[in-house]
């Protein structure tokens, strides 16, 4: 008896586990609901949502395989989800797939009224990544940028990621993703987040479209929609204090010689002066540069240290000034998008809880703030300015250098 | 060889106490037409008669001649000895040229002899009878081993004589502790097995449950491993190898030199080595011939290998039906190129390479050698390539089933790489049905049931589970021979389980 | 070499580090921040120096116990039959209910997660099916599974808090200065909560066999688990800061699928969500075992595997009723769960055993 009840439950449970097997039978009660047929995905790449007359426009640019072409969807809805929803089903019953996705592209009108929105859409929905890139298009809708970067045969996505990519590495800004954005705006109540524009240029490359993608500054965000957008200045000095800056060529006009000098360094210090009685009575940034020559326009003795500390001041004035701008900014919107608050919290926490406590957002507009700039010229690299002749003759090679060209 | 404390069943039919006669031996063998029966004179005396009675073909003919007939008929030794006792006593205190002689009074003695290549000289008046061991010399010599292949080692493998394999791991162990108890397995059969061990070193409670086990075998006859390993396994149902088989002496001696218990039985090529824990069936004697640090970073490609033969169909099943938001943009992107040319689901096509493959392979193995080889690699080659071009299935799947095919073979033994197969079917069907979450919990069951094995009291994963924690590198790296050496613990070695160098 | 079921104290607390892996991720850094904070990533400190009190409070109240004598035996003893079996079984009712919990909340996780259009029951069966499998069997083989996963989980931990690295951002941490000591304290009670369950395995303290001079030293392990707790607190909090913490219930996975493997793998989150399940097992797993040791003891038969059954049947019938969608769930979570978990860990079980004691019953 006991063993024939054995056997009975060793049946049972086979066949159940076999039941198992077939749950893709059943939609209800079932993972097999999140199945995909691998054959039926659009791949997403990029995102793009603008406003409509009654809700939004989104847009998707997938691509279903490597060697086909890439296509454009666009659906409109009261919402994003409504529109993504009538999205993910496509023509021939082809799937979108955003877990691929890589750039989220906003038109401004969307910044302005609904970005909590697309915020809390790419949060939710467990396929996007929090890291995907957040841009703001401005002067034109987002899906006709995109459009207008992908060419013949090169996806707008490949485009975009590429451009994007390279306004990181050239310091012309800063693509901020959807997670640095959310935990700014829910720790500091702001963000920033990088805009482009479409620019109409020579076509470069054959497979690519008519526009080219160009950077357009921060736009300062608050939690539930953007408020204003800053200068290519402004977001200069910004990056210098967030430490997001990485790399960028500037020319320096010295002694009738123009340097181009590559800032590679930036070490940004910020620290709270306290009065007596122990109120903030500034703050002073001190911002320290290292730089190197990447090429001269005419000729000057960079061997003399009076000439390259000509130079550096005049590094110093121009990243001074894009400091300055971004603090000014910052200070008339009343806004601290530069996190200067978090930063003098961390380097005297007690000291700024008990002379700030919670009137920061009174105090800062009228705070002082001192800006110091520190450059230093590290290298020429393999070049040798002006190049030093040693040997049997006589006389400063450098005049007889100066002297033949004046001469010529 | 010691007889072992068990009492060993005898033959059925020969269990008879009745006293020896040629008729009562005649009757016992009737039927029996290679058993041979006739008269031989006593010292040429043709009035005195013995008869001699022996198996053809386990005997030597020739030797049955030289050293037992022609000296039994030899005037001069035996012309005047008259008395039939005398005889007897002459036969066994060494009057013939053979080695072992026996005397014999029941009837279930002497048909045991026979049976093992003993011949008979059979006295009816004194219902006894004189054996003399003079078995044929045709068997297998000691050659290379076949499956288990040899780079840099010893190449003397096991053959069907246990008296020639016991002498080879003699040869190796020259030592008065090692011990070698005899059984007889099989009630029709009575198959003669050794158990070997070392005295005073391998640990008495696995000696024993050994014999313990061994002699409560319960079979017609020991002809096949599986005989063996079933009967004294500790959980048969498990598909996972629990006693370590070899055919390989050095394998085996060395083994025995950790304190394990070494089993050889007649008629198999084979020895068996108990307890059988999983890192052992990970190791290769070759790891103790080449260099520490290339046998360690082989012994990790190992471990790395069963992940790889069990996890990459499952794996590959669960990211292309549920999570391709694993998968690389640029690979995700081929992959969905490639499988829009496929009618077939990702599931269909997964079993149905798995199949083939399996398909490719027991064609391999029971076609013979030459052509088995050209199946696997035109199977492979052809087949593949095909089954690609025609769209039947994705390029992606072949590769996945490929390499987790590839995986298995690096397995060093068979039975553990037939396991991993048949475990990574239901691996891919967990996945099938749950994804990911099937494949980690399919992983997690697995895993409880190897936790849950033991073999002759030792933990099947031991030393990742079932001890201190300790002695991990053990079974991942190869130490240095130099360094000093600990044995596994879990086998309680008396000497404290400390190699002394 | 009969098989019997008995355990070393290395298994037994590895069995317990396993297994407490899994409310470790479910509670942590969501339920820390919430009471902690900014400065919650250093709340496991003050929750270590709780759970080694506690960890001494037990081996204190159980030092003269004979070897083999399990928690029930002892409160039997201590409590008299009938209180020693009325405190059974609530612990196993209320350890049936738990197990629906926690089965509950894995099946959550991966829908919030991996499997957003999936439905919780069949996570629930699957999932209790394979934990009711394993109660059944030995109790050694359990703790030896969970020795094998211990290395493998703690990896992949490694891996993963490694691979987060780059995105912790000093300002999600700091500053954090002596006057958040109120906080640290707040935030250290959802760890210490998840650290006291450690008393429901001492009901399996019968199966331990002792081996020569071995004696419990769990602190270690009770450091090694902190240790965990602070690498996922500090590592989500880093991440995503305060306020996305608290927001998210399952803050660590949301950390992880930003996760790229080296190129090879994009997002490395449904790995580690499935490798996550078999904590969920193994804790799922004791849990009904424990449940059905006591049933044992309590009704005074000899094997327990008749009572697996009814546990896991329980365990399934509260995992639907009590939260039969998310907000429940959330509900359940918050405060009625881990209130009653404390209750039992650090009141009931102590005190049944505190009585024994006094009453010098061992």
């Amino acid at each position: 008896m006991k063993k024939s009840l054995k056997k009975a439950a060793r049946l049972l449970a086979a066949v159940l586990a076999l039941c198992l097997t077939l749950t893709g039978c059943s939609r209800g009660l079932s993972i097999f609901s999140n199945y995909r047929r691998l054959e039926m995905v659009e791949l997403v790449r990029t995102i793009t949502v603008d406003g409509a007359e009654d809700g939004v426009n989104v847009a998707i640019y997938g691509t279903a395989g490597e060697k086909q072409e890439a296509r454009m969807y666009q659906r409109t809805g009261p919402s994003i989800g409504v529109a993504m929803n009538e999205l993910s089903l496509l023509p021939l019953g082809r799937e979108a797939v955003l877990s691929h996705t890589e750039e989220l592209l906003i038109g401004e009108d969307v910044a302005r009224e609904r970005l909590d929105e697309v915020l809390d859409y790419v949060e939710r929905f467990s396929e996007t990544r929090l890291d995907i890139g957040l841009l703001v298009v401005r002067d034109s809708a987002a899906w006709e940028l995109v459009s207008g970067l992908a060419g013949e045969e090169t996806p707008a996505s490949d485009v975009l990621a590429g451009l994007s990519r390279s306004i990181d590495r050239v310091g012309q800004g800063y693509i901020f993703s959807c997670r640095e954005i959310v935990t700014s705006l829910a720790q500091n109540g702001v963000a920033l987040i990088q805009c482009v524009r479409g620019v109409q240029e020579e076509k470069l490359f054959e497979n690519r479209g008519d526009l080219n993608l160009a950077p357009a500054g921060f736009a300062v965000a608050r939690p539930d929609a953007i408020v204003d957008f800053l200068t290519e200045e402004e977001t200069l000095g910004t990056m210098l204090l967030l430490g997001k800056y990485r790399s960028k060529n500037v020319d320096i006009p010295v002694d009738g010689a123009v340097l181009t000098l590559s800032v590679d360094s930036v070490k940004p210090e910020i620290k709270p002066v306290f009065s007596r009685d122990g109120a903030l009575e500034r703050v002073e940034i001190r911002l320290t540069l290292g730089a190197n020559v990447v090429c001269m326009a005419g000729l000057t003795d960079l061997r003399q240290a009076e000439t390259r500390h000509r130079a550096e001041d005049g590094l110093s004035q121009r990243f001074g000034d894009a400091l300055t701008a971004a603090v000014k900014r910052g200070q008339a919107m009343g806004i601290d998008f530069l996190d200067l608050y978090g930063i003098l919290s961390r380097r005297e926490p007690l000291r700024m809880e008990d002379a700030v406590g919670k009137n920061w957002d009174t105090l800062f507009p009228g705070l002082p703030v001192e800006i110091a700039v520190e450059s230093t010229l590290s290298r020429t690299y393999d070049i040798i300015d002006p190049p030093e002749i040693s040997g049997r003759e006589e006389g400063d090679p450098w005049e007889k250098l100066t002297g033949s060209l004046k001469d010529n | 060889m010691l007889r072992g404390k068990a009492k060993a069943p005898a033959p059925p039919e020969t269990t008879s106490n009745a006293p020896v006669t040629v008729a009562a031996l005649e009757a016992v063998f009737e039927g029996c037409y290679d058993f041979e029966s006739r008269d031989v004179h006593i010292g040429g005396d043709i009035r005195r008669k013995a008869r001699l009675c022996f198996i053809d073909g386990l005997v030597s003919g020739s030797d049955v001649a030289q050293q037992v007939i022609r000296p039994l008929t030899d005037p001069e030794r035996f012309g005047a000895v008259t008395d039939t006792k005398a005889v007897i006593s002459m036969l066994l205190g060494g009057s013939v040229y053979v080695y072992t002689a026996k005397s014999r009074e029941t009837l279930g003695e002497l048909a045991g002899d026979l049976l093992n290549g003993f011949c008979a000289l059979l006295f009816d008046a004194e219902r006894t009878a004189v054996t003399f061991e003079v078995k044929s010399p045709q068997r297998r010599s000691v050659e290379a081993p076949r499956e288990e292949k040899v780079v840099k080692g010893a190449k003397d493998a096991f053959v069907e004589t246990l008296k020639i394999n016991t002498t080879l791991v003699r040869r190796k162990l020259r030592n008065t502790h090692l011990k070698i108890r005899e059984f007889h397995l099989g009630r029709r059969a009575d198959t003669s097995a050794a158990l070997i061990y070392i005295d005073g070193f391998t640990n008495p409670s696995i000696v024993a449950e050994a014999e313990r086990r061994l002699a409560g075998i319960k079979t017609e006859g020991a002809l096949t491993s599986a005989v063996i390993e079933e009967n004294i396994v500790d959980n048969p149902r498990s598909p996972f190898p629990q006693l370590i088989s070899t055919e390989r002496s050095d394998k085996f001696c060395m083994n025995l030199l950790e304190g394990r218990v070494g089993i050889l039985v007649d008629g198999l090529p084979l020895g068996f080595l108990a307890p059988g824990t999983f890192s052992q069936f990970m190791k290769v004697p070759e790891d103790h011939a080449g260099h520490f640090l290339v046998a360690s970073c082989l012994t990790l490609l190992r471990y790395f290998s069963v992940a790889l033969t069990l996890l990459a169909p499952a794996f590959y099943v669960a990211v292309a039906m549920y999570h391709q938001e694993m998968i690389p943009t640029r690979l995700m992107q081929s992959m969905i190129e490639a499988k829009q040319q496929v009618p077939f689901p990702t599931a269909v096509e997964v079993i149905m390479m798995l199949l083939a493959f399996e398909l490719l392979q027991e064609a391999g193995i029971r076609l013979p050698s030459p052509i088995g080889e050209t199946v696997s690699i035109i199977g492979a080659l052809i087949v593949g390539q095909s089954a690609v071009e025609a769209s039947v299935v994705s390029p992606v799947v072949v590769v996945v089933i490929a390499l987790a095919g590839i995986a298995g073979y690096t397995m060093p033994n068979q039975d553990m790489g037939s396991a991993l197969r048949l475990c990574r079917f239901l691996l891919v069907a967990a996945s099938i049905a749950l994804g990911m979450f099937g494949v980690a919990l399919g992983c997690a069951v697995l895993l409880y049931h190897l936790s849950s094995l033991e073999s002759f009291g030792v933990p099947y994963m031991t030393p990742f589970a079932g001890g201190q924690g300790r002695h991990l590198s053990r079974a991942l790296l190869r130490h240095s021979m130099t360094e000093k050496r600990d044995r596994e613990p879990e086998l309680k070695t008396e000497d404290g389980g400390e190699a002394k160098l | 070499m009969g098989k019997t079921d008995g355990i070393t104290e290395r298994q037994l607390t590895v069995l317990i580090f396993v297994s407490l892996l899994s409310p470790m991720i479910r509670v942590l850094p969501t339920a820390a921040v919430m009471l902690g904070g900014r400065a919650s990533w250093l709340s496991p400190l003050p929750a270590l120096a709780a759970g080694a009190a506690l960890t001494g409070l037990y081996t204190l109240l159980l030092k003269n116990a004979p070897a083999g004598m399990g928690l029930q035996e002892a409160a039997e003893q201590g409590l008299g039959p009938v209180g020693g079996r009325v405190f059974g079984v609530l612990t196993a009712l209320w350890l049936g209910l738990y197990g629906g919990f926690l089965a509950r909340s894995a099946a959550e996780r991966l829908l919030s997660t991996v499997y957003p259009n999936g439905n919780p029951p069949i996570f629930v069966i699957v999932l209790l099916a394979a934990a009711a499998l394993t109660a059944a069997g030995l109790t050694k083989s359990l703790a030896r599974t969970a020795e094998v996963l211990m290395p493998l989980l703690l990896a992949i931990v490694a891996v993963v808090l490694l691979s987060a690295a780059p995105e912790v951002s000093s300002a999600n941490l700091l500053p954090v200065t002596y006057r958040d000591w109120r906080d640290i304290l707040y935030g250290a009670v959802p760890i210490f909560n998840v650290a006291a369950a450690f008393g429901y395995f001492l009901f399996l303290r019968g199966r331990v066999v002792r081996d020569g001079e071995q004696r419990p030293n769990r602190f270690p392990w009770l450091i090694l688990l902190l240790a965990v707790a602070f690498g996922v607190t500090f590592f989500t909090l880093g991440t995503l800061g305060t306020n996305l913490s608290i927001t998210m219930e399952n803050a660590f996975f949301m950390v992880i699928r930003n996760i790229r493997v080296f190129g090879v793998i994009e997002r490395a989150e449904a790995v580690v969500v499935a490798v996550w399940i078999v904590t969920d097992f193994i804790f799922l797993s004791s849990v009904l075992m424990i449940a059905a040791e006591i049933w044992k003891t309590v009704a005074g038969v000899k094997r327990r595997t008749f009572f697996v059954l009814p546990c896991a049947a329980l365990s399934g019938a509260a995992a639907f009723l009590i939260a039969p969608d998310a907000f429940a769930l959330l509900k359940w979570s918050e405060f009625l769960i881990p209130a009653i978990n404390l209750a039992f860990t650090v009141i009931l079980i102590p005190l049944a055993l505190a009585v024994g004691k006094i009453r010098k019953k061992y």
